[in-house]
């Protein structure tokens, strides 16, 4: 009779156990199939920010006709800044950081993605020295009306707002992006005033003479691409060269030439 | 293994903690300066200044706020749906961390030592809500052992 009752125990020991094992084998499933339907999940928030992150200042934006990216932050990276037509800093400063630029120039857009941002924070901003860009429309057509809109954003004193804003929203070089519709909305966004002054400013041949002389400057200094940066002062000039030059060397130049 | 209490408690006080680090970075920003970096430097300076500091016209650390409040919630949020909350949020969190710590390190060439702060914070909390997960989820529906099924 004992052991009967003893073997019945087992028996049901035995199925609480299988009961137990069974439930824990379906739970690791149901949790692996969660977890990996959340990591599945997070990948792909992580992915469309990043995709979001990446093509926020692309030309994705003013150059398809979309609205004008990053407006505020160029706003905000230029406050409190004096400029002076295409001078940007105090007009104190003894030495003159010089880009020769152009607008459709993707290596002047890394330039001022990763370089200009402290630039203009750490040196410009403390006086230190200003910062001229000066335009040098060499890539294709397109770059010349580029150029004087540029220009004629800063007769109403937006010309650093326009060529921050053009970076930031510049696409394919010669695809044909950069039309009066484009120009217009990077000038709206740029906040110069008087559209209709900038629209006759930027069709007039008044900028001509000043390209040309930026020209002849740049060829003097042996510059043949863009950008291309010279650093003068009351101690002389070094040419520093093209492409994406890093901040300590033009810190370096400054200090030579002050 | 620690309590689900302990391991809640654990995420609540990092979260706090994320929300601080992420509410001064925001706080700086729309301030118009950029948060100091506690050895001096310019890392921090040049990261804000980044165009990466900014995502769909949104300061990131103003989605970092947001995040590390929907990991506060779910560290208060009992059963499943605070955990399965927690390790979703803290897995996104986390990714965007490191994405982040890439760009810092090999695009925009800066660290800044409150991003560093916020994706240490976020990378426990990935390790804290892992265990929460993997360590009690499904449990407030099993019968005690013992019980009839």
């Amino acid at each position: 009779m004992a052991s009967r009752k003893a073997q019945k125990e087992r028996l049901r020991a035995e199925r609480l156990r299988r009961e137990a094992e069974e439930q824990a084998a379906t739970r690791r499933r149901r949790l692996v199939q969660y977890g990996s339907g959340l990591g599945l999940l997070a990948v792909i928030v992580v992915v469309v920010a990043i995709v979001v992150s990446q093509s926020g200042s692309s030309a994705s934006g003013a150059g398809a006709g979309g609205n004008v990216v990053d407006a505020s932050l160029v706003s905000k990276q230029l406050q409190g800044i004096p400029q002076d037509r295409t001078v940007l800093g105090n007009p104190g400063a003894k030495v003159t950081v010089i880009e020769y630029g152009d607008l459709q120039c993707p290596v002047c857009k890394a330039f001022s993605f990763d370089v200009a941002p402290n630039l203009i924070s750490q040196v410009v901003g403390k006086g230190t020295a200003d910062y001229e860009f000066r335009q040098f429309p060499i890539l294709g057509p397109d770059s010349i009306p580029a150029a004087k809109a540029a220009l004629a954003a800063g007769a109403q004193g937006r010309y650093w707002n326009f060529v921050e804003l053009f970076y930031r929203n510049q696409g394919e070089e010669n695809s044909g992006y950069v039309t009066d519709s484009f120009l217009t909305s990077i000038a709206q966004a740029a906040g110069v005033r008087d559209i209709s002054k900038w629209n006759s400013d930027r069709q007039s041949s008044k900028w001509d003479a000043e390209l040309s002389k930026t020209r002849s400057d740049a060829q003097a200094l042996g510059f043949n691409s863009t950008p291309s940066f010279v650093v003068e002062g009351p101690g002389g000039k070094k040419v520093l060269g093209s492409g994406v030059i890093p901040l300590s060397q033009i810190e370096s130049a400054i200090e030579s030439v002050q | 293994m620690p309590s689900e209490r302990a391991l809640r408690l654990t995420a609540a006080v990092l979260a706090v903690c994320g929300i601080g680090v992420a509410a001064y970075i925001a706080i700086a920003d729309a301030s118009g300066s950029a948060p100091a970096c506690l050895a001096g430097g310019h890392g921090c300076e040049t990261v804000a200044n980044s165009r990466y500091s900014h995502l769909a016209g949104v300061n990131v650390a103003v989605i970092g706020v947001g995040g590390y409040i929907a990991l506060l919630l779910a560290a208060g949020a009992p059963g499943d749906l605070g955990r399965f909350a927690g390790l979703l949020v803290a897995l996104v969190g986390f990714g965007f961390s490191v994405y982040l710590t890439y760009l810092e390190l090999f695009v925009i060439d800066a660290i800044c030592q409150w991003c560093v702060a916020s994706a240490c914070v976020m990378t426990l909390l990935l390790v804290v809500n892992a265990w929460r997960m993997f360590g009690y989820a499904g449990r407030d529906r099993l019968p005690a052992i013992g019980e009839p099924g």
